[in-house]
């Protein structure tokens, strides 16, 4: 049992867990909201008579004889073919991931085991592009890329978000990389391999977690891009954020709220999942053992 | 079978000099100590050696062949490192097994290889744990069965024993010896630790900021050294220094005087051990000053007097206790003592 110094006063208890408790609810209510709010009708969940009716369902029971209801979901997924917008997500997510952090693991190892002085700045210079807005950058793209007649495809999009990311993956790597004694590369080359094999065979394995991460963040980026990919994408190409944007409509354009919501908590899910899944490979500890005791 | 020649070797960056015209020939199955303070190069120079630093003036050969350009992995030598570099992905066997698997070593004679490899160093109850789950000991031990594995023409060794305790180094020095004794391989061994150098050497290099000091066996060294830089370095305690005045054959400085030497008269520097030196009697009592300090060592008092400046000690009989400041006298005949010029510290031969 804890000592009583040890023990906080009762009240600085409650205000800890109060505090963590009311940043659970602003956090995880929107997401509940939105996952309740899919399975209603519109008039229900954006009920300007009541708003209790999104609760309780009032419209969703008359029109479904039931207070929950796959309308949205149907209406999303089958009359506008959002796994079309799915499958273009993860074609860029994909290719995005796989370019960024093939350049990024051999890019970031080079840097982080070079003598040069220019590495430094190098990395500086990435650091500020980095700190770019995309947007700034995609304003200059659109006009080639119409003259070029490589606007609206994927394969451009993806190009153009491996290049906003990979200041960003370089860096991570980098200081990933740099964490890695040189003794390790040292001892694999006398042991004989070549600087590549050395690479591939010593540091990779154990920079693995680290690859995992920085794979995990530039996904992310690529997931939930919405400037790049609402300016670069055409109709038939969209994604599934822009897709969503989509279905909320415009000023000149009505589009179909409850698209929006059920779409949304669509592209919530993976995420959910993908992130609990790797959450283990979170570095710590990776050299461990490596070098010295 | 490996002869190392480093001709005229040098490196450089930029205009600090790390390692200045190293001109060596090193026999086959010898085993060669680079020893000096840290930042004196002799890190460098085994770098070079294997290939893992260019060396930017000088050639370096094995066994008559250049090896300047080639790489490390060409140049059949194996390396211990001084923070070990095992790769922690890979548990005990296979951290052995590496430099076989990578050279393409037939895999069907890998099995008996790593056995009995690690059986010399006695690893064989560890081999399925991962680096992380051993002890320091143990972890050298690893990084000495990979070196050993694939049986290499030169042992690079880069002072493989600074990470461990007191105890564990003395054992693990014991092994090392043991080791380059049964393998017979060429073994270049980098420390700062003198007491290392003496045991296991067959010759001694010794550097400072870059350029050898000297070069000897072990015996050599200490019964010779060739400057007041090795003579203060070697040994423990180091060997006594003190500066007066050569007049006649006659050393004079505050408190001493000692006579029936060979040199020309000025400044000099004497220096003798403290375990050739003892306590005065009737007919040597060549050093008379009060005590500075009185340690038991247990097999012998060390006596401290202060001369000049320096400190001076020397080896009593256990039995031997005075108090701080009382007066004592020491003999320190002609015979025991070495003499350095004053200003480069270079030994004068009698």
């Amino acid at each position: 049992m804890a000592s009583k110094a040890q023990r906080m006063p009762l009240g600085l208890r409650i205000l800890t867990y109060g505090f963590v408790f009311v940043w659970f609810i602003l956090a995880a209510f929107p997401f509940f909201w939105t996952f309740w709010g899919s399975f209603k009708v519109e008039l229900d969940f954006f009920s300007i008579a009541d708003w209790t009716n999104a609760l309780t369902g009032e419209r969703t029971k008359a029109a479904y004889d039931s207070a929950f209801t796959g309308a949205a979901y149907h209406g999303a997924w089958v009359q506008e073919e959002f796994w079309r917008n799915v499958i273009n997500t993860f074609i860029v997510c994909f290719f995005v991931v796989c370019t960024s952090l093939t350049i990024g693991t051999l890019g970031g190892y080079a840097l982080s085991r070079s003598s040069f002085r220019y590495t430094f700045w190098l990395l500086i210079t990435a650091l500020i592009f980095r700190a770019m807005p995309p947007i700034t950058l995609v304003a200059g793209y659109l006009l080639p890329f119409f003259e070029w007649n490589v606007w609206g495809i994927l394969p451009t999009t993806i190009i153009v978000l491996v290049a906003i990311n990979q200041p960003f993956t370089l860096w991570m790597l980098h200081s990933f990389f740099q964490n890695i004694p040189k003794e390790l590369d040292e001892s694999a080359k006398v042991d004989g391999c070549t600087q590549f094999q050395a690479f591939r065979h010593v540091i990779v394995p154990v920079m693995w977690p680290g690859v995992i991460t920085t794979g995990l963040f530039s996904f992310l980026l690529a997931y939930n891009d919405f400037a790049v990919t609402a300016m670069l994408l055409s109709e038939s190409n969209r994604t599934m954020v822009p897709a969503i944007a989509a279905f909320l409509g415009t000023t000149y354009t009505e589009g179909n709220v409850m698209f929006a919501v059920a779409a949304v908590v669509s592209a919530t899910a993976p995420l959910f999942i993908l992130v609990m899944f790797f959450q283990r490979q979170i570095v710590s500890g990776l050299t461990a053992g490596a070098v010295k005791g | 079978m490996a002869e190392i020649q480093l001709r005229n070797v040098g490196k450089r960056w930029g205009s600090f000099v790390g390692v200045d015209n190293f001109d060596l020939t090193i026999a086959d199955k010898e085993f060669l100590v680079l020893l000096g303070p840290s930042g004196c190069g002799k890190t460098t120079t085994m770098r070079m050696i294997a290939g893992l630093e260019d060396a930017t003036e000088g050639d370096i050969l094995i066994d008559g062949k250049k090896v300047n350009d080639l790489e490390p992995k060409d140049r059949d030598v194996a390396m211990v490192f001084q923070s070990y570099a095992l790769y922690p992905n890979m548990n005990v066997y296979e951290n052995i097994r590496f430099p076989l698997k990578v050279r393409g070593i037939d895999p069907a004679t890998h099995d008996e290889k790593v056995r009995r490899a690690s059986a010399m160093v006695e690893l064989d109850d560890f081999l399925h744990r991962k680096p992380a789950e051993l002890s320091g000991g143990q972890r050298q031990r690893v990084a000495l069965a990979r070196a050993i594995v694939r049986e290499p023409n030169v042992f690079l060794m880069d002072e493989p024993l600074s990470n461990l305790d007191a105890k564990l180094r003395v054992s693990t020095r014991a092994q090392i010896k043991n080791l380059s004794h049964e393998l017979a391989v060429t073994t270049i061994y980098v420390t700062h630790d003198q007491i290392e150098a003496m045991t296991l050497a067959d010759r001694v290099v010794v550097m400072k900021q870059g350029v050898v000091q000297q070069l000897g066996s072990p015996t050599d060294i200490y019964d010779k050294p060739a400057n007041t830089f090795v003579a203060s370095f070697i040994g423990n305690p180091a060997m006594n220094l003190m500066d007066g005045t050569m007049s006649g054959g006659t050393f004079e400085a505050e408190n001493v005087r000692v006579e029936g030497l060979h040199a020309p008269d000025g400044p000099v520097t004497l220096g003798f051990r403290a375990e050739d030196a003892g306590l005065g009697d009737a007919g040597h009592h060549e050093i008379t000053a009060p005590i500075y300090t009185l340690e038991l060592l247990g097999d012998a008092t060390m006596v401290t007097v202060r001369i000049g400046g320096e400190l001076v000690a020397v080896r009593a009989p256990k039995d031997f206790r005075s108090e701080i400041g009382d007066t004592v006298s020491l003999s320190v005949p002609a015979s025991i003592c070495h003499l350095f010029h004053a200003e480069t510290g270079a030994r004068i031969e009698a």
